[in-house]
């Protein structure tokens, strides 16, 4: 399962940015767990995992994405 | 692959979860300081204590720290046990009455008859270029003055429970916490301060430094993000084949001198890293505790790797230049 920028915590042109995984790529994450957390314009947003499994992490700390980016995956 | 999640926290969440854990049970725990409640703290430390305790328990403040810490002092005094936010150590110049004349000597000056039961948390650090009045560590500014306590994490296992048990020490206590451990993005985040945290309370006891690098060949002494510059060092060290031991501190006062002199009766090399002034602070505490107890132990002169006396510049390159760092502690040893 693809994990994507939910679509609520950004502006469509809004660029955030990965301050914090809290999981690991290759660790198992549990459905609901905190994983993930962006940050745009100071204001810190949290993402809990879609699902249960093993994390795959593409986009690492620091990287700048949008709403609707493909940061990682769950498998 | 584990079975079990591993329950990462940031340092900022770390001590929110103290928090919250200690309101929960205990009424006389409420928070005040500037952007501390709807915003959740600019480092993150308050994040959600306002939804879950309202705005009687989560007080945000005007901008006068003069006002609320003196206010803190008269709370804690009054059996109260406040956690109060300074929101850069810098400041402490507007408040400093209230907490060393006040404070820190009230419980002196009272015969022990007033306990002043109160935690001030406040920000340090730099490397984000935010200039030389929001990038200050000022550790040896409070640890020089008697009647505080003082810790200074460096990752959210030891921030938990070094919050929890300020909250429940009946002294006054500095919890200083560098802004580089937040895990906030903007502030150059190390991730070596974001590690599992229990969900469950627990204390992490104020005074007890901590070896987290075991080692042979020099002794690297460090706090906050001194040891995470250290753990770097003893990384470069370890691939030219030298072993070196890495002191997390925790606590300033008290400080836990026997850890230290025990490691360098092992090494026989110590390197203190200090992300504050150099002069008159803690790298020459630390050495002199050493030398004090016993110069024979020493097999070379010790070094430290201080941030030079110099006000810190705003520019990136002059402040990055002026910050200790993995680099300068290898050469330090070299030369040893």
């Amino acid at each position: 399962m693809d994990i994507r920028i939910s679509d609520d915590i950004l502006d469509d042109d809004a660029e955030a940015v990965i301050t914090v995984w809290f999981v690991n790529s290759g660790e198992h994450i549990i459905k609901n767990a905190l994983m993930v957390e962006i940050m745009a314009a100071k204001v810190q947003y949290e993402m809990v995992a879609p699902a249960s499994g093993v994390l795959n992490i593409v986009s690492g700390v620091d990287a700048v994405v949008r709403k609707g980016d493909v940061i990682g995956s769950i498998s | 692959m584990t079975d079990t999640n591993p329950r990462r926290l940031t340092i900022a969440r770390a001590m929110a979860e103290a928090v919250q854990q200690e309101m929960q049970q205990d009424p006389r725990v409420f928070v005040m300081g500037e952007d501390i409640g709807a915003l959740g703290g600019v480092f993150g430390n308050t994040r959600g204590l306002l939804e879950e305790f309202g705005s009687e328990r989560i007080r945000d403040t005007p901008i006068s720290e003069t006002a609320f810490i003196g206010a803190g002092v008269g709370a804690a005094q009054d059996g109260m046990r406040p956690i109060v936010e300074l929101m850069f150590v810098d400041f402490f110049g507007v408040c400093f009455d209230a907490i060393y004349n006040n404070m820190a000597k009230n419980n002196y000056f009272s015969g022990g008859q007033v306990k002043v039961p109160m935690v001030i948390m406040t920000s340090t650090g730099g490397g984000y270029s935010d200039g030389g009045q929001h990038s200050q560590c000022l550790y040896g500014t409070f640890a020089h003055l008697p009647g505080m306590k003082v810790v200074a994490p460096s990752n959210a296992y030891d921030a938990k429970g070094l919050m929890t048990a300020a909250i429940r020490d009946d002294s006054p206590v500095i919890f200083m916490y560098h802004k580089g451990l937040q895990g906030m993005g903007w502030l150059g985040t190390e991730p070596g301060a974001t590690v599992h945290t229990p969900e469950e309370s627990y204390e992490v006891e104020i005074g007890k430094a901590k070896v987290v690098r075991e080692g042979t060949d020099v002794t690297i002494v460090g706090l906050a993000m001194g040891v995470h510059n250290g753990l770097k060092a003893a990384d470069q060290l370890a691939a030219r084949g030298i072993s070196a031991e890495v002191v997390d501190l925790r606590s300033l006062v008290p400080l836990d001198r026997a850890t230290v002199i025990n490691s360098v009766k092992k090494t026989g090399r110590l390197i203190v890293v200090d992300e504050d002034y150099q002069s008159y602070g803690v790298s020459g505490e630390i050495i002199t505790s050493v030398v004090e107890h016993d110069y024979s132990i020493m097999r070379a002169a010790p070094k430290r790797v201080a941030y030079p006396d110099v006000p810190i510049p705003f520019a990136r390159p002059m402040e990055q230049f002026c910050l200790p760092n993995a680099e300068k502690i290898v050469a330090a040893y070299d030369a040893m």
